[in-house]
């Protein structure tokens, strides 16, 4: 990601902080609205700056690399957005398990109810998820020092290691929220029931 | 093309689509799957162009579903028999990772893909088109798993088993390492095995 204090060329000079991170985030939002409409491929700088009501010069500096910038910095600010959301759902959960499950059921109905990732789904699948399988490592990262900091508080079975049953967890709870396969994820008690046995029976012991 | 009427003629439907799934695969591991055409496959085959597209109907849009689906065919059809010797349920989840696994992390062709052009693979792994594969998966492992699982827990079994391979093998750790048998079976004992045997609602 690449700050207005290193623009392209010395003749521009540097855009001050917090309005440079406003003008960030006003393209950031055009661009999620281009890109929803038109789609990965048909999407344009030229139709971003003009709905931003930016010249397509102001975007490229900010965003050097161009359209494939562009939409690397959505997603990210899209998953940051995700994940915002997310915490705000599960927040004044009592315990644990809980947490977890509010979680999947929460992130699924997100997933469930973003128009736009479905869409992109639909249509442009090949374009959309090597994109994401690129920001996914930040993903499992954040979601990994969550669990971890929430398992640290917990009785963990013999023989588990803190880390590595933050990283399973991560793994499977992103496999299962983008795919649920044969699990209803829809379904409180569904998804309780996965959070007991699949997700944690082989981390916390036996209640 | 009298080499592809010989193949046509003593081949079984399921030698040709073999030799057609191999032949693909030797196209994908050289020049990848943008560059590889039908006629290509029907060449290096060695059968005529009609005979690719009676073997994979979509022609070349359905092609990666088509090796998928075949690769994970003969994945299963390799560890049958280690599979069948196995005498407990730990044993049989220790053998199938390590295959999965090791097959997974060393198939050219698809490592070509990943590494070349993510656009065409990584799709078939990820969100609705993961859920066939998934199924198809625990379809497969179901004859094993159901040895020593009541039959509720065989579907998420076999399911939860292909997750933790496919991520394990996309973005490996050292403590899940195919070559090491030591770590697999730590991990199958430490963390699938209470997963995969607990069907009851724990309170």
């Amino acid at each position: 990601m690449t700050t207005a204090a290193t623009g392209p060329s010395g003749s521009e000079p540097p855009v001050p902080p917090p309005e440079a991170e406003a003008t960030r985030e006003r393209i950031l939002g055009s661009a999620y609205l281009r890109l929803a409409d038109e789609g990965l491929t048909q999407a344009t700088v030229e139709g971003i700056a003009h709905e931003a009501g930016l010249s397509r010069a102001t975007i490229y500096r900010h965003f050097p690399g161009g359209k494939d910038e562009l939409i690397e910095a959505v997603i990210s600010w899209e998953v940051g957005r995700f994940f915002t959301r997310l915490g705000e759902a599960t927040d004044d959960a009592p315990d644990f398990t809980t947490w977890l499950s509010g979680g999947m059921l929460a992130a699924r109905r997100q997933l469930d109810e973003h128009t736009v990732l479905q869409q992109l789904l639909e249509d442009e699948a090949d374009q959309l998820v090597p994109r994401l399988v690129t920001v996914m490592p930040i993903i499992l990262g954040v979601l990994r020092e969550q669990l971890a900091q929430r398992l640290a508080d917990e009785r963990l079975r013999p023989g588990v290691e803190l880390q590595e049953a933050a990283e399973l967890l991560a793994r499977l709870m992103v496999s299962f929220i983008g795919t649920p396969g044969a699990w209803h994820l829809d379904d409180p008690e569904q998804v309780d029931k996965l959070v007991r046995t699949q997700l944690l029976a082989g981390i916390l012991p036996d209640p | 093309m009298a080499s592809a009427e010989l193949a046509e003629r003593y081949l079984t439907a399921d030698e040709l689509e073999r030799r057609m799934v191999d032949a693909a695969l030797r196209c994908v591991e050289r020049w990848g799957l943008a560059k590889t055409s039908m006629d290509d496959i029907a060449r290096e085959a060695r059968v005529s162009r009609a005979t690719v597209y009676r073997v994979i109907p979509g022609g070349k849009d359905r092609l990666v579903e088509t090796v998928l689906q075949h690769e994970v065919g003969r994945l299963f059809h390799e560890a049958d028999s280690e599979a069948r010797q196995a005498t407990t349920l730990e044993d049989l989840v220790c053998v199938g990772v390590g295959i999965a696994m090791r097959v997974l992390t060393g198939h050219a062709a698809l490592n070509y893909l990943v590494r070349h052009e993510p656009e065409a693979i990584l799709p078939h792994f990820a969100f609705h088109r993961l859920a066939p594969l998934l199924a198809e998966i625990a379809e497969l492992s179901r004859p094993h798993l159901s040895r020593f699982l009541p039959d509720e827990a065989v579907r998420p079994a076999g399911e939860l088993l292909a997750r933790v391979v496919l991520s394990y093998s996309f973005s490996p750790v050292p403590e899940l390492d195919p070559e090491d048998p030591d770590s697999i079976r730590r991990f199958v004992r430490t963390y699938l095995l209470p997963a995969l045997t607990t069907t009851e609602e724990r309170t």
